[in-house]
């Protein structure tokens, strides 16, 4: 979907019809003003020569007359070209009867400028020379239409991101390029069509996929918005990574107390529907109509309420646990990162949300003991359960699917996984937190010892172009690690942490504020990015090696722990997940926002949304900010009830169809069908499912698929202006 | 003049050590650091000064060498602070540094690439030339000696190894080879002027 708004954006220009040729088209183009499905018969075989009229001629009452507005935009196209030049050039094109140009087209006085000559002029249609379509396109269809026109009537000729921005010191060849633009744009506004955007009810239901504090806390806007919110979250309890930290920086708050009632408020409120231990499965479907099929995994025990579908009145799982006490497999957490055994039927940490026991069925031998201790009334454990599928329907979707440490074992330097004291700070988190395995207390994986000197290594994995880590900062290490040594201070007297670090990035609120704190604690902060840590194989400890870049003397500092605070990647399945929404991600993996500072939350699919670091590294509060910013934006098509679908639809030509169905199977989208009409067998569009990507279009054998604003004669006209240049 | 007057009596040390150091210098030169990264075929105008190559050196601890400063003067086009600095011959080329680099620099071609402007520019320590001479007269940079010939006995190996030591007829092809960049005229001159 991605792409497809990405061509028609681009593609984008204003023309006016040539009457002489294109008369029968604006005969059917009235017809079509209820529905808006061009059947264009002989203009598709005509208009394949670009409109030779003079413009002299055009000045004649039917004949199209476009007007020229040339942008300067300041001195970002007037700098690096010739205005006047451009504008001369203008006046001698065909069906040209106005030409101007303004400081800021876009302006309120630019845009005045459009409406008067459209009306002194009686203008069919209107040109713009400035930026990039995805800029201003809205705002010169909107001037357009407010001059009286049909806002489709307008053509944009980018001349600044395709010319003057690359072609900056080269006056010459961009006025040049600029003419060839203008040109090609009039040739395509000569002979475009009215257009009737279609207008399609929002269904009042939401969704948002992974249920991390960014998923949990749009779940909870768009509920008290009013707003019916599926949560899809793939693990068996909502919460994300936030549920695995102690203490959260700048302010200490303790992780859990400040997240528990949320997990609560999420799994109590009647406009949340809370699917755990599930996944998105198919997505079909565009803004406002979503068909979301969800796959709920086999999750081998049943809640109360599942359970009393099947009849079993009073029973399900109440969390009480006596499957777990008699299980016989054994394995590592992975919530407590491996440091902490479970069962094969399990739950992940005791405030789990929802309460339900989950089975493991990769590791479960199906000895049924469980079954027996769940006792004949509750009846919650099927252990021949299966995947389920669910189909709903929404209108907004919402990704937040988070986050994954990078495998920092790769790199091999720093001897994670091959030396028992060096940790990443995920597990330091697990160690030092009350609940965890240790019961709060960090103590040597080797030994079982508390460490006296703890190195911390910033970066780790970061702001690496190796090929082996990653390019960017994930920003939220530095301030975690600070965070980390306030820990070991306060909780083992006598124990110094050593930051070592390249820069230390504090740039919140709060934040540098912060680590003034923590270097007035007794952190020791050493500047240089950790080179190599080797075990000393008797002791068990650790020697890090480093350059002391502010004195600019090499380092090897013996130390009883070390902890890597490893690089953030997407996490995995994030890139199956997108792409059935049609998002799309940047070179590192993380999603696509539609714009970096205007639209942060938007995609360049409609109705997708991104919340928290499924879009990039954030912390808690930022990532927060950004569920609230995305849960506002797809609130929006639900509150306002209806959708406008760009009129870029195929259609079919009847008479031209032989009916031989291949685009049907082309199509993408599933938008095509064949169907009986008139005793012959012909294709039919389905308008709202066709998103104009012109696959069909350009492939029919026949000719007989007519694409609304990119129509064969409309194309053919401008490759015939590029080609045949200013000589017609 | 004011630093001569402040510094009258002192060691020329400390004369050198209160000069005006700041960048820009007429002696800086930008290029400087587009001839390292041509040779050197890696870019080290990208370094960040994160420390990771003298962290690894293993002659930093060993020495006054510090292969960061050379990146930080590769940067800044410090061409006679970096070509007349001693240090500059004291890598040894093991490759840890180019391992590690985040920035994925390879520092030790950049120090190569020095070494090879401060050559053109004749500074290059004695023991590195009577290297050459050494290659020049035997295909060795560090000839087989008696000890060793006993040492390889007992292992089992062969007095000389199978090099020019025991096929000296080979000599002569290094030799051309060493003429061609007028390596070994080179190294005879400086060695002269130096000791005369
Ligand atoms: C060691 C450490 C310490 C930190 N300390 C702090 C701190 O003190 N203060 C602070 O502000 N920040 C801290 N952070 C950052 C904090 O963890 C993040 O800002 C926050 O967790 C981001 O939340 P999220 O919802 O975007 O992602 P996540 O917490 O990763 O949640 C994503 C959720 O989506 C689910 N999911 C993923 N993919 C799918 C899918 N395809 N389908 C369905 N569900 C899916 C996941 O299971 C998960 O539940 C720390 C991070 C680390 C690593
Ligand atoms: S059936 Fe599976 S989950 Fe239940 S007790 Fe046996 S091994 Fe554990
Ligand atoms: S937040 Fe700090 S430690 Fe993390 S990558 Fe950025 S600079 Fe490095
Ligand atoms: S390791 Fe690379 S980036 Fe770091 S200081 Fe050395 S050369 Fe510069
Ligand atoms: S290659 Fe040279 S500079 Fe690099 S680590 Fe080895 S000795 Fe040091």
């Amino acid at each position: 979907m991605a792409e497809k708004k990405k061509a028609t954006t681009k593609k984008t220009e204003s023309k006016k019809e040539d009457t002489k040729k294109v008369a029968p088209v604006k005969q059917e183009v009235k017809k079509q003003a209820a529905a808006p499905a061009a059947k264009p018969k002989a203009a598709a075989a005509s208009a394949a020569a670009p409109a030779k009229a003079t413009v002299g001629s055009t000045t004649k009452q039917g004949d199209a007359r476009i007007g020229v507005f040339i942008c300067h935009c300041g001195t970002n196209i007037a700098g690096s070209m010739d205005i006047e030049a451009v504008q001369a050039y203008a006046k001698t094109l065909p069906n040209v009867a106005y030409v101007d140009n303004y400081k800021y087209m876009c302006s309120m006085p630019g845009q005045s400028v459009i409406n008067k000559a459209v009306k002194e002029n009686k203008l069919t249609g209107v040109v713009v020379a400035a930026c990039s379509p995805r800029l201003h396109e809205p705002t010169f269809r909107t001037a357009t239409k407010e001059s009286g026109l049909n806002p489709f009537r307008f053509e944009m000729a980018n001349i600044r991101e395709q010319n003057s921005w690359v072609h900056m010191h080269d006056r010459e060849g961009s006025t040049d390029k600029a003419k060839d633009a203008v040109r090609i744009a009039v040739a395509k506004a000569a002979l475009l069509q009215d257009l009737f955007p279609k207008s399609v009810p929002v269904e009042k239901a939401a969704m948002v996929v992974g249920a991390g504090v960014a998923g949990m806390q749009a779940a909870l806007d768009l509920a008290a918005a009013g707003i019916k919110t599926y949560l899809i979250e793939s693990d068996m309890s909502i919460g994300g990574r936030m549920s695995q930290l102690d203490k959260t920086f700048p302010t200490l708050d303790c992780s859990q107390c400040i997240l528990t009632p949320k997990m609560v408020d999420v799994g109590r409120s009647d406009k949340i529907e809370l699917m755990t231990w599930s996944e998105v499965h198919e997505v079909e479907g565009y803004i406002g109509n979503f068909d979301v099929t969800i796959r709920k995994k086999a999750r081998g025990v049943m809640t109360p309420k599942e359970a009393e579908a099947k009849g079993i009145v009073g029973g399900g799982c109440n969390g009480c646990g006596d499957c777990e006490a008699v299980c016989p497999v054994v394995k590592p957490n992975e919530f407590e990162i491996g440091m902490k055994p479970r069962k094969a039927i399990y739950i992940n940490h005791p405030q789990v949300v929802p309460l339900i026991y989950t089975i493991d069925f990769n590791s479960c031998v199906k000895c049924g003991l469980c079954v027996t201790a769940c006792g004949p009334e509750k009846r919650a454990i099927d252990l021949e359960m299966k995947d389920e599928f669910v189909k709903v329907k929404v209108g907004t979707a919402i990704l937040a699917t988070g986050y994954d440490i990078f495998p920092i074992e790769k790199k091999e330097e720093w001897g994670y996984k091959r030396f028992e004291n060096v940790i990443t700070s995920l597990e330091f988190e697990r160690l030092i937190c009350a609940s965890g395995p240790t019961g709060g207390h960090l103590v040597r994986p080797s030994d079982g010892q508390t460490p006296k000197r703890v190195a911390f290594v910033l970066c780790a994995g970061s702001r690496d172009n190796t090929g082996t880590g990653k390019p960017y900062c994930s920003r939220f290490c530095c301030m975690y690690s600070l965070k980390h040594a306030h820990q070991i201070i306060e909780k083992i007297p006598g124990c110094v942490p050593y930051i070592f670090y390249m820069d230390i990035r504090s740039f919140g609120k709060m934040y540098e504020e912060f680590y003034y704190r923590i270097q007035d604690e007794g952190a020791k902060f050493i500047r240089g990015r950790v080179a190599n840590i080797l075990e000393d194989p008797k002791t068990k400890n650790l020697h890090v090696m480093t350059d002391d870049t502010l004195l600019n003397r090499p380092v090897d500092m013996e130390v009883d722990m070390v902890v890597l605070a490893a690089a953030i990647q997407p996490k995995e399945d994030t890139n199956r997940t997108r792409k059935l929404f049609g998002v799309s991600c940047s070179m590192d993996g993380w999603l696509l926002e539609a714009h970096p500072k205007l639209n942060p939350c938007g995609t360049t699919t409609a109705g997708v949304f991104l919340a928290g670091v499924c879009q990039g590294p954030k912390d808690i509060p930022d990532t927060v900010a950004s569920a609230e910013g995305a849960a506002s934006a797809a609130s929006i098509p639900i509150h306002m009830g209806e959708v406008e679908l760009e009129p870029y639809f195929a259609s079919c030509i009847e008479e031209k169809c032989a009916g031989c169905g291949m685009c049907v199977n082309l199509c993408p989208y599933s938008a095509l069908s064949l169907v009986e009409k008139d005793g012959r067998t012909v294709m039919q569009v389905t308008e709202a499912k066709c998103k104009g990507c012109g696959t069909c279009g350009g492939f029919c054998p026949g000719g007989a698929i007519w694409m609304n604003h990119f129509a064969t004669p409309q194309i053919v006209a401008q490759i015939d202006a590029f080609l045949l240049g200013g000589e017609q | 003049m004011i630093i001569m007057a402040r510094t009258k009596g002192y060691p020329e040390a400390l004369e050198k050590k209160l000069r005006d150091q700041r960048y820009y210098r007429e002696d800086s030169n930008p290029d400087f650091t587009k001839n390292v990264k041509a040779i050197s075929r890696t870019i080290p105008h990208m370094c960040y000064q994160c420390g990771t190559c003298t962290g690894s050196c293993p002659s930093a601890p060993r020495s006054s060498y510090r292969i960061r400063h050379f990146m930080r003067r590769a940067v800044l086009g410090l061409e006679n602070e970096a070509l007349t600095d001693p240090d500059l011959w004291l890598c040894t080329t093991c490759y840890s540094c180019s391992d590690r680099c985040p920035r994925d620099i390879i520092p030790t071609d950049v120090i190569m690439a020095m070494r090879n402007l401060a050559f053109k520019r004749d500074i290059v320590p004695v023991n590195f030339l009577k290297t050459v001479q050494a290659i020049y007269s035997s295909g060795h940079g560090v000839p087989n000696n008696d000890v060793n010939r006993a040492a390889r006995e007992k292992l089992g190996l062969t007095r000389d190894p199978p090099t020019t030591h025991m096929y000296p007829e080979y000599i002569k092809g290094i030799q051309k080879i060493l003429d061609h960049y007028k390596l070994k005229a080179n190294a005879d001159r400086i060695v002269k002027e130096r000791e005369g």
